[in-house]
C-alpha cells in the first residue's frame, strides 16, 4: 500500500473538527506532527486514505477512534510539576481567597483526579509545605482517586523514574525522596498525607459520596469524553465543590465550552473556573 | 507615512464564516485572529490588544450581546465592535446598538460592506 | 502535621434506586433550588420522568436546576426526550435553544426521528439550529439531509449553515447540488465562497 499523505485541505479539515472537539488548536508549524500521527491512525484502522479515515472518525457511535486519536494527538505523560503554574496559581491565589473566606476550623479540602500514579497529588502536597506560609493555620485534605485500581496501588506505594522527578527543585527531591534500587520514594509523611481512592467519574451516584471541596483539579481527563460524559463530569463537579470553590482543567480545555455554570477567573498565574459563591 | 498592521479579531462559531471573514480583511491588509465563542474571544482579548472586533450574535457559551457586555465593562480604552447578524429587523439593530455595537451588518456580509465599514471605524477613512 | 489523610468513602447508595421515582418527582417542585437540582440529577434514570422534566424546563429559573434537568433528559436520551428538547428550538432563550441543541447533538438514533421536520420548519431560525444540530451528530444520513436541504431551501443563512457543515462532512455525493446551489445563488459572496471551499476540498482530498 502506498503511503498515505495528508493534504493541505485535510489539515485544514482535520484542525477545524479536532478543535471543535476538544478544545486543541494546531497551529499550522504542527503540521508534520498532526500529519504523522493521522498517517499512523489511517494505517492502524486499515482504511483507504485520510477522507475515508476520517468519515470513519466522524460518524463513528462508539467513540473509540477518537479516545485513540486523542491519544496519539496529546502529552498524557504524567510527571512531578506538570503544568505547575497551577500550582503557583493554588498556593498565591485560590488558597488566600479561600481562607480569608473560610472559618477557621473547617478543613481545607482537594480534590485530584485523574491520580494516575499519583505526581499530580504529591506535588500539591509539596507545594503546599514549601509555598504556603499558612498551611499551619489549616487543616488540609487531598483525595486524589482514580478508576483504575493498579495504578491507585502505584501511586499509594509512592515509587517514581528519573523521569518522573526530573522537574522537581533539587532541594525539593533531597527532602521528601529518597533513592532506592528501584528509583526514587517518596516519603511515607506525603504517602500519608493524600488518601487515593477509586472512583468512576462517568457514574453519578459514585461521584455523590464527594462533597463539600474547595478545590478540583481534573486535567487533561475531560479531553478524552465525549460531550455527554463531558457535560455530566461538569455537573458532577459543581456539586462536588462548595459554593465559591475552583476547578482547574488541562492548559488547552475551557469549562465554558462544556457547562455555563463555573465563572471564569483570571489570575495571573492562570485562569480557573469557579463556582458562584451565592445561590446553590 | 509609517501605519502599523491593525489587529481586528473575528468572533463566530461557523468555521467556514470565520475563514470567510478572514479572507476579506487579510485582502485588506489587517492581521486577523480568530475565536469560536463569547467565552473565547473574551479570554483572547484579556491575552492581546486588538483594534477592532467583528462578533457574531448567535454563538453557544456567550453570545455576541454577553460579549458584548463584558467587553463594554472592562476598563480602558473602547474597542470598536461590529455585531454581525442574521436578523434585519430594526429592533435587532437597535439591541446590538444598546448593548455596545458600533456598527451593525446582515448575515450574509458582503466583502465591500465590511471593509468600508471596518476603515471607517478605524479612522482609515472619511 | 495540617495535611491530613481522612477521607473515608461512604457505601455507594443504591436504595433509591429500589424506590422508584416517585419521590423524586415531589422534590422537583420543592422550594430550595438545591433540592430540584438534585432531583432532576437523580430523575435522569428514570424515563418515565421526561414529560415531568420537560415541563419544569419551561418553568425553571435557577441556571444550576435548568442544568440538570437538561443533563437528565440527556441521559435518558428516548425519543420522547428528543422530542421535548426540539421544541426548545423555538424558544427565546438563547442559553435554552444552544443548551438543548448541544444534548440532542448527542443522541443521533433519536434526532432522526425529528430532524426532517426541522429542517422544514416555516421559520427560518429554526431550521437554522436544526442544522446546528447536525453539526457534530454521528448519523451516516447528515449529508443527505443537507444536501435535500440545499435543494430546495431559499434561505441565504440557512444554505450557508449547511455549507458550513457539508465543509466538514461531504462527499462526491455533493458536488452537484452545491454546483446547483452556487448557481442560483449567483451573486452573492459569501455562497460562492463556501461553496468552492466545499467543492475544493473535494477535489483536493485523496
Amino acid at each position: 500500500m502506498t503511503e498515505p499523505t495528508i493534504s493541505a485541505d485535510d489539515f485544514q479539515r482535520f484542525r477545524e473538527y479536532f478543535y471543535r472537539r476538544s478544545g486543541i488548536h494546531f497551529e499550522p508549524s504542527k503540521r508534520y506532527f498532526v500529519d504523522k500521527r493521522l498517517v499512523e491512525r489511517i494505517r492502524a484502522n486499515g482504511c483507504t486514505g485520510f477522507r475515508d479515515y476520517f468519515a470513519m472518525l466522524r460518524f463513528q457511535a462508539s467513540g473509540q477512534e477518537w479516545q485513540a486519536l486523542v491519544n496519539e494527538m496529546t502529552v498524557n505523560e504524567t510527571y512531578f510539576m506538570r503544568e505547575d503554574y497551577q500550582f503557583e496559581c493554588l498556593v498565591e491565589s485560590i488558597l488566600p481567597e479561600l481562607a480569608a473566606r473560610k472559618r477557621r476550623g473547617e478543613p481545607l479540602r482537594i480534590w485530584v483526579m485523574p491520580s494516575s500514579s499519583g505526581e499530580e497529588a504529591y506535588t500539591i502536597a509539596i507545594f503546599l509545605l514549601e509555598r504556603w506560609p499558612e498551611l499551619s493555620d489549616w487543616d488540609v485534605e487531598i483525595v486524589s482517586s482514580d478508576i483504575d485500581t493498579r495504578i491507585l496501588a502505584q501511586a499509594q506505594a509512592g515509587l517514581y523514574s528519573q523521569r518522573a522527578i526530573q522537574q522537581l527543585p533539587a532541594s525539593w527531591l533531597q527532602k521528601y525522596f529518597t533513592r532506592e534500587a528501584g528509583g526514587w520514594r517518596i516519603c511515607q509523611m506525603l504517602r500519608d498525607a493524600v488518601a487515593f481512592t477509586r472512583v468512576n467519574l462517568a457514574d453519578p451516584r459514585e461521584v455523590d459520596a464527594y462533597r463539600d471541596y474547595d478545590v478540583v483539579f481534573c486535567r487533561n481527563l475531560l479531553i478524552y469524553f465525549d460531550d455527554a460524559s463531558r457535560r455530566q463530569a461538569a455537573e458532577s463537579f459543581f456539586d462536588v465543590l462548595r459554593p465559591g470553590g475552583f476547578i482547574c482543567l488541562g492548559h488547552s480545555e475551557s469549562m465554558s465550552r462544556i457547562s455555563s455554570l463555573f465563572r471564569i477567573r483570571k489570575f495571573p498565574q492562570a485562569i480557573v473556573y469557579q463556582k458562584p459563591l451565592e445561590g446553590l | 507615512m509609517n501605519e502599523a498592521v491593525k489587529h481586528i479579531l473575528i468572533v463566530d462559531d461557523a468555521a467556514t464564516v470565520r475563514m470567510y471573514h478572514r479572507a476579506i480583511l487579510e485582502e485588506a491588509g489587517y492581521a486577523v485572529a480568530e475565536a469560536a465563542n463569547g467565552v473565547e474571544a473574551l479570554e483572547k482579548v484579556e491575552a492581546a490588544g486588538y483594534h477592532l472586533v467583528v462578533v457574531d450574535v448567535n454563538m453557544p457559551q456567550l453570545d455576541g450581546y454577553g460579549f458584548l457586555h463584558a467587553l463594554r465593562g472592562r476598563p480602558g480604552p473602547q474597542v470598536p465592535a461590529i455585531m454581525v447578524s442574521t436578523e434585519a429587523e430594526d429592533n435587532d439593530r437597535r439591541l446590538a446598538f444598546k448593548a455596545g455595537a458600533n456598527h451593525y451588518l446582515v448575515k450574509p456580509t458582503r466583502p465591500e460592506h465590511l471593509t468600508r465599514i471596518v476603515g471607517l471605524l478605524l479612522g482609515e477613512r472619511a | 502535621m495540617p495535611l491530613m489523610k481522612h477521607f473515608a468513602a461512604p457505601a455507594a447508595d443504591d436504595t433509591s434506586l429500589d424506590e422508584g421515582p416517585d419521590a423524586w418527582l415531589a422534590q422537583l417542585a420543592a422550594p430550595e433550588a438545591a433540592a430540584r437540582r438534585a432531583a432532576a440529577h437523580a430523575l435522569g434514570d428514570w424515563p418515565e420522568a421526561v414529560p415531568v422534566l420537560l415541563c419544569a424546563l419551561d418553568v425553571e429559573t435557577e441556571q444550576a436546576v435548568r442544568s440538570a434537568l437538561l443533563a437528565a433528559l440527556g441521559r435518558i436520551g428516548n425519543e420522547e426526550a428528543a422530542a421535548g428538547l426540539a421544541a426548545c428550538l423555538r424558544r427565546e432563550d438563547a442559553w435554552l435553544r444552544n443548551a438543548a441543541i448541544e444534548v440532542l447533538r448527542g443522541l443521533p438514533g433519536q434526532v432522526a426521528a425529528v430532524i426532517a421536520h426541522l429542517l422544514v420548519d416555516w421559520d427560518r431560525d429554526v431550521r437554522i439550529l436544526a442544522v446546528g444540530i447536525l453539526d457534530t451528530l454521528r448519523h451516516p444520513s447528515v449529508e443527505t439531509w443537507l444536501l435535500q436541504l440545499i435543494e430546495a431551501d431559499g434561505d441565504v443563512n440557512v444554505c450557508g449553515a449547511a455549507l458550513d457543515v457539508l465543509a466538514e462532512v461531504a462527499t462526491d455525493d455533493a458536488r452537484a447540488p452545491v454546483t446547483r446551489l452556487l448557481e442560483r445563488f449567483d451573486g452573492e459572496p459569501y455562497i460562492a465562497f463556501a461553496g468552492k471551499l466545499v467543492l475544493g476540498r473535494l477535489a483536493r482530498s485523496a
